[in-house]
C-alpha cells in the first residue's frame, strides 16, 4: 500500500519535473498572487493598511494551495485519454493507493509552490515564531492534501480534458471568495457566513490564518476534524471510481477499419 | 512473480475458462454468451470485426470492466472476485499507447515495476534486463515520444512484460506498424509463447492469426467457431476455385443444374469444393463456355469467415 502510494508519487512528480514550463509557472504563480493581489488590495484598503496584507496573507496561500492542488489532478483526466492509466489499472496496484498516491502527489506538487511563499512572509509583515511556524505548515499540508483529495474526486469522474478545467473553474473561485481569504468572515452577510460553513476553503484558511494572527474564525479542532474528515470521503469516493475501471466509460469507439 | 515462483499445483488449470459471459451496455449486448476455454502455453488468437466484441471480451478478462452475467477466469483465477490475483498473473498490451510519452522507456519499466509491487532495485534490474532482450537498450533512455512505432511497440511489449506473467494478452497489438516490424513483433511473441507462456490476443490481421494454436471467431458478441486453423479451413472443404468465363451467367445456370453451388457476383465465380483438384478437369471439359481462367486455393481464413458470417464470398471475390 506504501509502496503503491510511492509508486505513483514517482510518477506523478517525475513527469511535472521534466515539464520545465510547468517548473517556471508553478514558482511565478504564487509569488504572482502575493505580490499582485497583495499589493492592490493591501494598497487600496485604508482600514487595515499593514495589517490587511498579514490578514490576505494565509488567504493567498490558500488560494495557491487550491489551485494547483486541484489542477493537479487534471493529469488523471489526460491518462484516461492515452490510455497510460489503463496499464495501472490493470496492475494489482491496490485501488486505494492509486487515489492516495494521486492525493499526495497533487499535495506535495502543491506544498512545494505554497513553500515557496513562506520566505517572503516577512516582506508582508508575516514573522513566524517556531510553533507558529510549524502550525502554518501543519495547516499547509492539511489544506493541501485536503484540496487536492477535492481534486481528485472531480478529475477521476471526468474524461474530457477541456470540461474538467471549466467545471473546476466555476466552482473554485466562488469557493474561494466565500473562504473569507481575502475579507474577514465576521463582517460577511448573514447568508455568507452560513454557506461558508459548508466551503471546505474556508476551513483551511482559517487554520492557516490562526498562525499568522491567533485568532480562528472556526474552532481549530472544528477545522482539522472537517478537513480530515473530507478527505477520508472523497478519498473514499476515488477509490470507488478506480474500482469500477472502464465501465463508466462508454465502450471505446475504434478508428481502424476492418479489412477483408 | 516468476514462472519458477508460482505453484504447480494448477498445472492443469486452463489459463483462460469462459463460460456463458453477457456483457450490456445499456439496451445494447456486446457479448450475448461466450464460452470458451484456453489451455495453458496455447497461443490463441480471437478473430473478428470491429464492434464484434473482441475488446469488451478482453477487458472484462484484463478486470477492467465487470460481466453483465457468466463467469471469466484467468488461470483459475475469478476476474471478478479474485482480481488482483488476475492482475498479479497476467501482461497486457493494449490496442492504444499504454506508455508515458514524455518519460523514457526505463522509466516507465521501472514504474511499472514499482506498480507490481517490485523492490526499486529489483525493477531496475528487470527494467535493464528487458530492454536488452527486446534489443531496446540504445533507445532506453530517450523519451519515448522520441522513438519509432516499432520501439514503442515493443517497449509495451516490455511493459507487459516487467513481471514475468505466466499469459500474455494482446489487444491489436501490431495496429499501424509495418510489415517489418510487425514480423520483429512476432517473432518476440513467439519466443515468449516457447518459453511455455499462454498467448491470448486478438488481430484483424489474418495473417497473424495463423501462428495461433487454435482461433476463435467472434461476430455479434457471439464465438462462431473455434478450432485449430486448419480444422477451420477444412470446414469449408478443400478448397476454392475461382473462374473466368466468356459468359459468366450461362455458366452459373450450367452449373447450379448439376448441383453446384456457385458464389459471387463479380467478375468471376467461385466454388467451394472438397477435392477442387479433381474435378477442375471436369468443368474445363464440359463447361459450355470458354473458360478464360481457373484459379484453385486453398481457403483462407477470410474465406472462412466470410462464409460463417453468412456475408458470402462476393465480397472477397471482389476485393481480390
Amino acid at each position: 500500500m506504501i509502496r503503491g502510494i510511492y509508486a505513483i508519487m514517482v510518477l506523478d512528480l517525475k513527469r511535472v519535473w521534466i515539464d520545465r514550463v510547468r517548473i517556471i509557472t508553478g514558482i511565478v504563480q504564487p509569488l504572482l498572487y502575493l505580490f499582485v493581489l497583495g499589493a492592490g488590495l493591501g494598497g487600496n484598503v485604508r482600514s487595515g493598511g499593514a495589517d490587511f496584507q498579514r490578514f490576505i496573507y494565509p488567504g493567498v496561500l490558500g488560494l495557491s494551495l487550491l489551485f494547483s492542488a486541484v489542477f493537479a489532478a487534471i493529469i488523471i483526466v489526460f491518462d484516461r485519454q492515452v490510455g497510460f492509466f489503463k496499464a495501472v489499472l490493470v496492475s494489482p496496484l491496490p485501488r486505494p493507493a492509486i487515489a492516495f498516491g494521486k492525493i499526495a502527489s497533487g499535495a506535495a506538487q502543491a506544498l512545494i509552490q505554497g513553500v515557496i511563499l513562506l520566505p517572503f512572509a516577512p516582506l508582508v509583515g508575516v514573522h513566524f515564531g517556531l510553533l507558529s511556524f510549524f502550525e502554518m505548515l501543519g495547516a499547509m499540508v492539511l489544506g493541501a492534501v485536503a484540496f487536492s483529495a477535492m481534486g481528485v474526486a472531480a478529475a477521476s469522474r471526468f474524461t474530457s480534458t477541456t470540461v474538467f478545467p471549466v467545471i473546476s473553474n466555476a466552482l473554485l473561485l466562488p469557493m474561494f471568495f466565500m473562504a473569507g481569504a481575502l475579507y474577514p468572515l465576521r463582517n460577511a452577510p448573514h447568508w455568507m457566513q452560513v454557506a461558508t460553513r459548508f466551503d471546505p476553503v474556508a476551513y483551511a484558511v482559517d487554520l492557516m490564518r490562526g498562525a499568522v494572527l491567533g485568532q480562528y474564525y472556526f474552532p481549530p479542532w472544528q477545522s482539522v476534524l472537517v478537513l480530515f474528515g473530507l478527505v477520508a470521503v472523497l478519498g473514499w469516493m476515488s477509490v470507488g471510481v478506480f474500482n469500477r475501471g472502464e465501465d463508466d466509460s462508454i465502450l471505446g469507439e475504434t478508428k481502424i477499419k476492418w479489412r477483408r | 512473480m516468476s514462472l519458477a515462483a508460482t505453484s504447480s499445483s494448477d498445472a492443469g488449470v486452463p489459463a483462460v475458462d469462459v463460460t456463458g459471459l453477457v456483457k450490456r451496455y445499456g439496451t445494447v449486448e456486446a457479448l450475448r454468451g461466450i464460452d470458451l476455454e484456453v489451455r495453458q502455453g496455447e497461443r490463441f488468437a480471437l478473430l473478428g470485426p470491429n464492434g464484434a466484441g473482441k475488446t469488451t471480451l478482453f477487458s472484462i478478462l484484463a478486470t477492467l470492466r465487470s460481466p453483465s452475467a457468466g463467469s471469466a477466469r484467468v488461470l483459475g483465477h475469478d476476474v471478478v472476485t479474485e482480481r488482483d490475483a488476475v492482475r498479479r498473473s497476467m501482461g497486457i498490451v493494449f490496442q492504444e499507447p499504454a506508455i508515458e510519452r514524455k518519460l523514457t522507456g526505463r522509466d516507465n519499466l521501472l514504474l511499472m515495476g514499482l506498480f507490481y509491487g517490485l523492490r526499486p532495485a529489483e525493477a531496475r534490474r528487470r527494467a535493464a534486463a528487458l530492454l536488452a532482450s527486446l534489443g531496446l537498450a540504445d533507445a532506453a533512455d530517450r523519451a519515448t515520444e522520441k522513438l519509432s512505432g516499432g520501439q514503442r511497440r515493443k517497449l509495451e511489449l516490455a511493459r507487459a512484460l516487467v513481471t514475468d506473467p505466466r499469459i500474455l494478452f494482446l489487444d491489436e497489438a501490431t495496429l499501424g506498424l509495418d510489415v517489418d516490424a510487425r514480423r520483429a513483433f512476432w517473432d518476440h511473441v513467439r519466443t515468449l509463447a516457447a518459453s511455455g507462456r499462454t498467448v491470448f490476443f486478438t488481430t484483424h490481421y489474418m495473417e497473424e492469426a495463423e501462428v495461433a494454436d487454435r482461433i476463435a471467431l467472434i461476430s455479434a458478441g457471439r464465438i462462431i467457431a473455434l478450432d485449430t486453423p486448419r480444422a477451420l479451413k477444412a470446414r469449408l472443404g478443400g478448397g476454392v476455385i475461382s473462374l473466368q468465363t466468356d459468359d459468366d451467367s450461362r455458366a452459373r445456370e450450367w452449373l447450379v443444374a448439376r448441383g453446384f453451388a456457385p458464389e459471387g457476383t463479380g467478375p468471376e465465380l467461385r466454388l467451394v469444393h472438397a477435392d477442387p483438384a479433381a474435378i477442375v478437369p471436369e468443368l474445363l471439359k464440359n463447361l459450355p463456355v470458354t473458360v478464360q481462367r481457373v484459379e484453385v486455393h486453398a481457403p483462407s481464413l477470410e474465406d472462412v469467415f466470410l462464409k460463417l458470417t453468412g456475408r458470402g464470398l462476393a465480397i472477397a471475390g471482389g476485393a481480390s
